[in-house]
């Protein structure tokens, strides 16, 4: 995808995208769509899934069966190549005794062609926690100025679900989602047995097509109902802009993507009209190391939360210590990750139960969504935001935890009998920011290109604590209605939650606000201190909610490319 | 090679940290950490390190899967392995025993790569077998590929029970490891899938057609008996 012989500072550039994945694929395809020029640089290595993806290999092709390493964490087929956990010669640190895990895939495409597709809407009070419960901060916007965006995000990328019909759980109007799968027989189970305890189960909005979605440029096809998803998929079924928004933007002529830079500072212009505003940036070839500069009318940061923050810390220059776009002393600060934890258990009334091909479209169909905002508004709960539970259980290898310590006949008798008779539910929560918890530029390391690297705080309140054990007895309520054995081990809370950063979904580091006293950027994401510089990926969320953010950086990221579009074309980057 | 005390107390504190908690289905539950029927042997030394080899890195052919690193366990090792492979999966009508399926080449594949969870289950693994051969040989006075078929059964008993003695917890540990390495490598096999019934990994264009009426009349059972409305 990317052009061989391009000189970056040759290309003229109206915009220059920092970033591949969802809000940066967004906004290539809405800016270029609109008219505009536009570069993209992408730190991570070019990436073609239709070349790469070995979809239908078994695990057993795979080196350890497929299990997770530290070269491959989340298994050898997964689409995530060249990051991960670690990267070569790019690190970061922590404060002392705290823990923090930053997942940088480095290829094109970024976080879409590995991801959870699970893609609820954000409700009203979302936007709006501080107005509910007095912690954190409000938006500077609500869910009404967010829903078109939602609408059109929706049909763009291709979402399947139903309705919900739930406080705060906003439906899509008729028209935005394609039909969703039938439940698979564990899920029914759970239904039946949450509901008889109150406790409502929906079916989930997931990121994948349930009907064809046809294109000129590129086409994409219907899921067939196996493969998993995280393996990157060449039929285009799952959401990934690999096989979406890059193509379809570069088909326009307008998109030139260079790869493997790593860019390093938004440069500013000196002097004259254009003082006060950013110049272009400043890019090291991951290659060969060289250093290049490039210029634009205006530079979007798309790169992560982490990533977009740092390059603005390090952005600073003589006298700025504090970073470029820091007048109100945020950006770093309000790091939130979603709250995890998984609950386990075998039921033996699904042991040996009818064999039937339970692939589906990946990952859950139905899921619980939060359900006690009424309980929590009057404090009848000890944690002040909500959860929810993606569900699973299948058939395939049951886990060493539901296997008797026999040997033999019996063995093989118990696997056949286990298989497919374990379920799970995986918590997923919001986390309030907390001044405990932020990233900063480390002050004595720096990666192997001479950039200053992040260093992480974080720390769990009592609220995201209270809700993990709150998510704890719930599950194991269910479990016990349909008599099962919980497969959990009986630890304290705060050791069965997943460490910051391990759900990937850190946000919030350069948020947005009504104000430049108090925030980074404004709804738009443009900075309040540099007029063309415009952020737009999960760094400007103002809080995390407990559901996913995916669809709402990219509804955001829709809206402000619009936004900019309209600006140049009103010409205030003449 | 005896045991100080220390060295003892420390394995039981790891022991207790394992998530050792396995599922005992009701009809499992057995042992209350009785002492085995024979005087356990030592458990050996840890042995030593490999040399350092590479993995397959952050960004292999995912095209084209290869096993760079190479396999470590020595003849008389992978013997051994096959023939508790074997044992622990059987031949039966469903599916040939996971010994002779080759379930043992995936065992030394896992043990010789260069990453930390799998050195740490080398450990216990490499130690396991030296201590099946000293245990066989002190009960038997023949390593255990050479003692016979009802002498390996017992000393297989002895390493299943649900609740070991202290002396116990490492051995049973062992078979614990390898019998989950050996239901992994066994059960992702082709074989291995037919055995447990698994239909799947097929293309089926046009919407997921969901559960069989066979298996929604099952759940419509199971919903009955735990006294649930129909789903």
């Amino acid at each position: 995808m990317t052009q061989a012989a391009i000189d970056p500072a040759q290309v003229t550039a109206d915009v220059i995208i920092v970033g591949s994945g969802a809000a940066g694929g967004m906004a290539a395809y809405s800016l270029t769509k609109a008219g505009l020029r536009c570069l993209m640089l992408e730190a991570g290595r070019d990436y073609d899934p239709q070349a790469e993806v070995n979809m239908y290999a078994p695990e057993s092709d795979a080196p350890l069966r497929g299990s997770g390493t530290p070269d491959k964490p989340f298994g050898y087929f997964d689409a995530t190549v060249d990051g991960g956990w670690e990267v070569e010669g790019e690190p970061y640190t922590m404060q002392e005794g705290t823990q923090f895990y930053w997942y940088r895939p480095r290829m094109l495409g970024g976080r879409t062609n590995h991801w959870g597709r699970h893609v609820p809407r954000w409700g009203a009070y979302d936007f709006k926690p501080f107005s509910r419960d007095g912690l954190g901060v409000d938006w500077p916007i609500g869910y009404d100025d967010v829903a078109p965006f939602y609408d059109r995000v929706e049909k763009m990328i291709g979402v399947n679900g139903g309705r919900i019909e739930l406080e705060n759980h906003p439906d899509s109007p008729p028209g935005c989602l394609m039909p969703p799968p039938k439940p698979r027989i564990t899920e029914m189970l759970i239904k039946a047995t949450a509901e008889s305890l109150g406790i409502p189960v929906r079916p989930a909005h997931t990121a994948v097509l349930t009907r064809d979605m046809p294109d000129d440029v590129a086409p994409r096809s219907a899921c067939f109902n196996a493969t998993p998803c995280t393996r990157g998929c060449t039929i285009g079924a799952m959401f990934q802009t690999t096989t979406s928004f890059l193509p379809m933007a570069k088909a326009t002529g307008k998109l030139t993507v260079v790869t493997d830079a790593m860019v390093a500072r938004v440069t500013m212009a000196g002097t004259g009209a254009g003082r006060g505003r950013a110049a272009g940036v400043e890019y090291v070839d991951r290659k060969t190391g060289r250093r290049h500069q490039v210029r634009a009318r205006a530079v979007m940061l798309a790169a992560g939360t982490g990533e977009t923050t740092r390059l603005l810390l390090n952005s600073g220059g003589e006298g700025q210590p504090r970073g470029l776009a820091n007048s109100s002393g945020q950006l770093g600060r309000n790091l939130t990750d979603s709250t995890g934890a998984s609950f386990s258990a075998y039921i033996p009334a699904l042991a040996d139960r009818p064999r039937y091909n339970e692939d589906g479209i990946g990952g859950q169909h139905i899921y619980i969504p939060f359900w006690l905002y009424e309980q929590q508004k009057r404090g009848e709960l000890d944690f002040a935001r909500g959860y929810h539970f993606e569900i699973g259980g299948r058939f395939g290898i049951p886990p060493a935890a539901a296997l008797p310590r026999t040997w033999g006949a019996g063995l093989k008798q118990a696997v056949r009998s286990a298989s497919g008779a374990t379920i799970g539910l995986t918590l997923r929560g919001e986390m309030i920011p907390n001044k405990d918890t932020y990233c900063e530029i480390d002050p004595s390391v720096k990666d192997r290109f001479g950039i200053p690297v992040l260093r992480f705080a974080f720390k769990f309140s009592q609220h995201e604590i209270n809700q993990v054990a709150h998510g704890r007895r719930t599950a194991h309520a269910v479990f016990k209605r349909m008599n099962g054995t919980i497969l959990d081990r009986d630890l304290p809370p705060e050791e069965i939650m997943t460490a910051g950063g391990e759900i990937i979904h850190e946000l919030g580091t350069a948020r947005m606000g009504a104000d430049a006293r108090s925030s980074v950027v404004d709804s738009y994401g443009q900075s309040w201190d540099v007029d063309n510089l415009m952020l737009i990926d999960g760094s400007i969320f103002a809080s995390g909610a407990h559901k996913n953010p995916t669809l709402t950086i990219l509804a955001l990221a829709l809206r402000a490319s619009e936004r900019l579009a309209a600006r140049f074309k009103s010409g205030a980057f003449a | 090679m005896s045991l100080s005390r220390r060295e003892t107390l420390q394995w039981m504190i790891a022991a207790a940290a394992l998530p050792l908690a396995r599922l005992a289905p009701p009809a499992m539950a057995a042992g209350t950490g009785v002492a085995p029927p024979f005087d356990v042997a030592d458990w050996p030394d840890a042995p030593p390190a490999l040399p350092p080899t590479k993995g397959y890195g952050r960004d292999p052919d995912l095209t084209m899967p290869t096993v760079p690193w190479p396999l470590t366990l020595s003849k008389a090792q992978r013997a051994t392995i096959d023939l508790l492979g074997d044992l622990i999966l059987p031949a039966d009508d469903r599916s040939p025993g996971a010994g002779a399926l080759g379930v043992g080449a995936f065992i030394d594949e896992w043990i010789s790569a260069p990453y930390p969870t799998q050195q740490a289950d080398r450990v216990i693994v490499i130690s396991g077998l030296t201590w099946l051969d000293r245990q066989s040989t002190a009960l038997h006075a023949a390593a255990f590929d050479a003692i016979r078929p009802t002498q390996r059964g017992a000393l297989l008993d002895a390493l299943t029970v649900a609740e070991p003695a202290a002396a116990m917890v490492q051995p049973v540990a062992f078979m614990d490891k390898l019998r989950t390495l050996f239901v992994l490598g066994f059960y992702s096999l082709p074989e291995g899938k037919a055995d447990m019934g698994y239909i799947g990994d097929q293309p089926t264009p046009g919407p997921y057609p969901g559960p069989t009426p066979e298996a929604l009349a099952h759940l419509s059972t199971v919903l009955k008996q735990m006294n649930l409305p129909p789903s």
